[in-house]
């Protein structure tokens, strides 16, 4: 589980703070979505639910970040890496540099951890077969496009199996095909007993696959509920959210007073079938 | 209408053996507005590059606004085709947003007064012109495809080429995009986009070109191109939501837009062919 | 892309364990150090360096890289040594009031055949090994896996720099850059793009070191490897072997001396 309680933070030397008393609750074993217009801080967020931030960045951080019971100003910088895996915004720059193929970056976290060797090459096969990347497992991480240096990111953190999974925008080079399969994988590993904390503007696969939806706006969360919920609310404009095209859609209808009036604004695909399929009046 | 792009029987073979474009004919008038689609790797960043010469063919001609593109430099080539690229940290590199984006029109000739005009007004139309002073590196990811963006806008060239604009984008920032593509075919530029993003090509493109393997496996008006789930399936990609959402609620409208999708609804949507 | 140093023809040359192959280099090092005369150079080079690149199929990667780094350091040396030799007395020619002298020659003959032998001896390393063999296998012996990460690290940087630093210039050639002829007038165009090549690099570096600290590069417990450095009582033995042979090297002309 994870629980931040009344955090603050600034970068060392800003004067600004980036999260001020936000407050985030996550359920074990279940997908956290969190969304938020660029800028709102997210990719701060996630340093401080990895444990970078403050151990990396410094700065000023109060309130508590809990996470399975222990507090992460209490442990040490690998202590927390151990409890959660953070997926970086630039798959580029998630590439060790130190190994010169897939298979080796694969294995490269598995080898700081001191994993046996067969371990170490079935978790690194299993992890390559997951996410389609089998045949770049020989291939030189810096010779991929945008999107296979994406996906081999993401699996370097996944062979590591971390009970804590944090992504920031993962899916941001991948097309629409690749993006299905992350959040397909991602709804597997929940199954096994991760969770997961996921930074994304993909609101429409938010709502098929997250369990919950915070708001990050203004510098705290806003907002926290079921996806339907929260992408619901009428204040997602403001909050630079956003909706998705079904509700959009159902919005303008209601602006000509077409469509059903008792029957909430359609989020999903399935609710627009819903909300059009009586016909305009 | 003048042709403003025409790449016939085009083949691209990189270095290392891989041929990323596999013969590709293709003419887009001015004013167009043309979304290439496909997935990751299927050679639509490849086809582009030959468009400001970045890349020369292997085979086949690339024509811009008339005259062949092989032998011109891409400089020369940067008066006739704005191009945006897909990483913005590739492009930005003076030491304020402002003097990025005069970089262009300066080198094209403009004098300095002109050139700070045309930053100012590039940078207003994305919303950044509070940032004019800032360091590129100060922003954020998505700020920074969009002063990339303001600093071709700024050259005002009359052929607009994107890298995936709308990657990074919040709600807003894809509204804000959208509005520039617009903009550029209002007033009467052509503007050749790659996307990830079915629903941004469906709303404000008048055509689409489906790419896999190296070649253009579809072609043409979003409604007809996404008629066709061959093709589609072969590039990995799927109709826009609204699309598929008419065809779930058994009409024969196929609109592409939220307006056109209500406006198909208002009327009686079994009847209606074309979703206008 | 740069072109690649190294490439894997598989020879046996290749297969030989990393450290094998540096102990050799910094064998070859001491003994054309302790003996100075040419010859000791020349049939390091004959014997040992040309058979070998033979061997790994490297032979002309070995000639071209080589050639490219030697020529103009035996150029310099055979002409400053030759004409300005401060022992020189035995004119060999004379123009105006340089003389190239017969002491100078040798003396640039014996240094540059030195610098041969170990400029080839270090090609053929890095042409036949692999930077991260190298590094991993030196961490096997002990090296600090956070100097070995900096060493290969960087090594792999260098054609992501170069590929980064052409996607810079490509971008400014897209927004209307001409790029001119002349080198100086290029290096005066190209000097601006510098600086936010220097700090994306920074950025990138500070990025990645949080992506490594996520995947347990902190962690203190005895590091594993995937893949097992090839080794063999044999090379292990080789190893001891050319060790004495470097110490006997310098050993041997000392106790001469003395006696």
């Amino acid at each position: 589980m994870i629980e931040l309680a009344d955090v603050c933070y600034a970068y060392p030397g800003a004067e600004r703070f980036v999260l001020e008393h936000a407050d985030l609750r996550v359920e074990p074993g279940t997908i956290a979505g969190v969304v938020g217009a660029s800028g709102a801080g997210k990719t701060t967020l996630a340093k401080i639910l990895s444990g970078f931030i403050p151990h990396v960045d410094g700065g000023e951080l109060s309130g508590s970040v809990v996470i399975a019971g222990r507090d992460l100003a209490g442990l040490s910088l690998s202590a927390c890496v151990r409890q959660v895996g953070l997926v970086i915004q630039n798959p580029f720059n998630q590439i060790s540099g130190a190994r010169y193929t897939v298979r080796g970056e694969l294995a490269f976290g598995l080898e700081n951890l001191g994993t046996a060797r067969e371990e170490m090459a079935d978790r690194v096969t299993q992890v390559a077969d997951l996410l389609g990347i089998t045949q770049l497992l020989d291939r030189s991480p810096y010779e991929l496009s945008g999107g296979q240096q994406q996906l081999v990111a993401i699996a370097s953190m996944l062979v590591l199996r971390p009970p804590v999974l944090v992504l920031d925008e993962p899916t941001s080079q991948l097309d629409p095909a690749g993006t299905r399969m992350v959040f397909g994988v991602l709804s597997q590993l929940r199954e096994s007993g991760c969770t997961i904390v996921i930074f994304e503007h993909k609101l429409e696969l938010l709502h098929a696959h997250a369990d919950r939806l915070h708001v990050l706006a203004g510098q705290r969360i806003v907002a926290s509920g079921q996806p339907g919920e929260v992408l619901a609310d009428p204040r997602t404009d403001e909050w630079g959210v956003g909706a998705t095209r079904y509700t959009r859609t159902g919005r303008l209808a209601r602006d000509r007073g077409l469509g059903p009036v008792a029957v909430p604004l359609p989020v999903s695909f399935d609710e627009a079938v819903g909300f059009f399929g009586g016909g305009p009046r | 209408m003048s042709i403003a792009i025409e790449v016939a029987d085009l083949h691209h073979r990189y270095l290392g053996g891989v041929e990323a474009v596999r013969g590709v004919s293709l003419r887009v008038a001015s004013g167009e507005r043309v979304a290439i689609i496909g997935g990751n790797g299927a050679g639509k960043t490849t086809l582009v590059r030959h468009l400001n010469g970045i890349l020369q063919p292997s085979s086949g001609t690339v024509l811009v606004g008339g005259t062949p593109a092989h032998g011109r430099s891409i400089a020369q080539l940067a008066a006739q085709v704005g191009y945006v690229f897909q990483n913005p940290d590739e492009q930005l590199f003076a030491g304020t947003v402002a003097a990025d984006v005069a970089f262009g029109p300066r080198n094209l000739g403009c004098s300095p007064e002109e050139a700070a005009a045309r930053a100012a007004s590039a940078l207003a139309a994305v919303g950044l012109q509070d940032q004019a002073g800032a360091h590129p590196h100060q922003l954020s990811l998505a700020e920074r495809k969009l002063v990339a963006l303001a600093g071709v806008l700024a050259m005002r060239t009359p052929i607009v080429v994107l890298d995936e604009p709308t990657t990074g984008q919040d709600a807003r920032g894809v509204e804000l995009v959208a509005g520039i593509v617009d903009a550029l075919a209002d007033d009467g530029r052509t503007v050749v986009a790659i996307t990830h993003d079915m629903d941004f090509c469906a709303e404000h493109f008048d055509r689409v070109l489906v790419m896999a393997e190296g070649l253009v496996v579809a072609d043409g008006d979003p409604r007809e191109v996404f008629e066709h789930p061959d093709a589609l399936a072969r590039a990995a990609v799927e109709p826009p939501q609204l699309l598929r959402l008419a065809e779930r609620l058994g009409w024969d409208a196929r609109p592409l837009t939220p307006a056109e999708f209500v406006h198909a609804y208002a009327h009686d949507p079994r009847t209606l062919g074309d979703g206008s | 892309m740069a072109p690649a140093l190294f490439v894997d023809t598989g020879s046996p040359v290749h297969r030989l364990n990393p450290v094998t192959k540096l102990v050799a280099l910094l064998s070859i090092l001491v003994i054309v150090f302790a003996l100075p005369q040419w010859w000791t150079s020349a049939i390091v080079v004959v014997a040992i360096l040309v058979p070998a690149a033979i061997v790994a199929r490297r032979a002309r990667a070995l000639a071209g890289i080589g050639g490219r780094i030697l020529l103009p350091i035996v150029l310099v040396l055979v002409l400053v040594q030759g004409f300005t030799f401060p022992g020189g007395r035995t004119v060999v020619w004379q123009w105006g009031a340089l003389s190239l002298t017969a002491e100078g020659l040798t003396f640039a003959l014996n240094t540059g055949a030195r610098i041969v032998a170990l400029v080839l001896a270090s090609v053929l390393l890095v042409v036949t090994t692999h930077p991260g063999d190298l590094m991993s296998a030196l961490t096997e012996h002990g090296l600090s896996p956070k100097f070995s990460y900096i060493i290969s690290s960087t090594l792999q940087l260098i054609p992501s720099f170069r590929t980064r630093a052409d996607g810079i210039l490509l971008a400014q050639q897209a927004r209307g850059l001409a790029i001119p002829r002349s080198p100086l007038r290029r290096v005066r165009v190209m000097l601006p793009l510098l600086g936010p090549l220097v700090l994306g690099m920074f950025t990138d570096v500070e990025e990645r070191g949080t992506a490594m600290e996520a995947r347990g590069f902190g962690s203190t417990v005895r590091r594993t490897a995937l893949e097992a450095v090839p080794d063999s009582p044999g090379q292990r033995l080789a190893r001891w072997l050319m060790a004495a042979l470097a110490a006997a090297a310098v050993v041997v002309p000392l106790v001469q001396e003395l006696l």
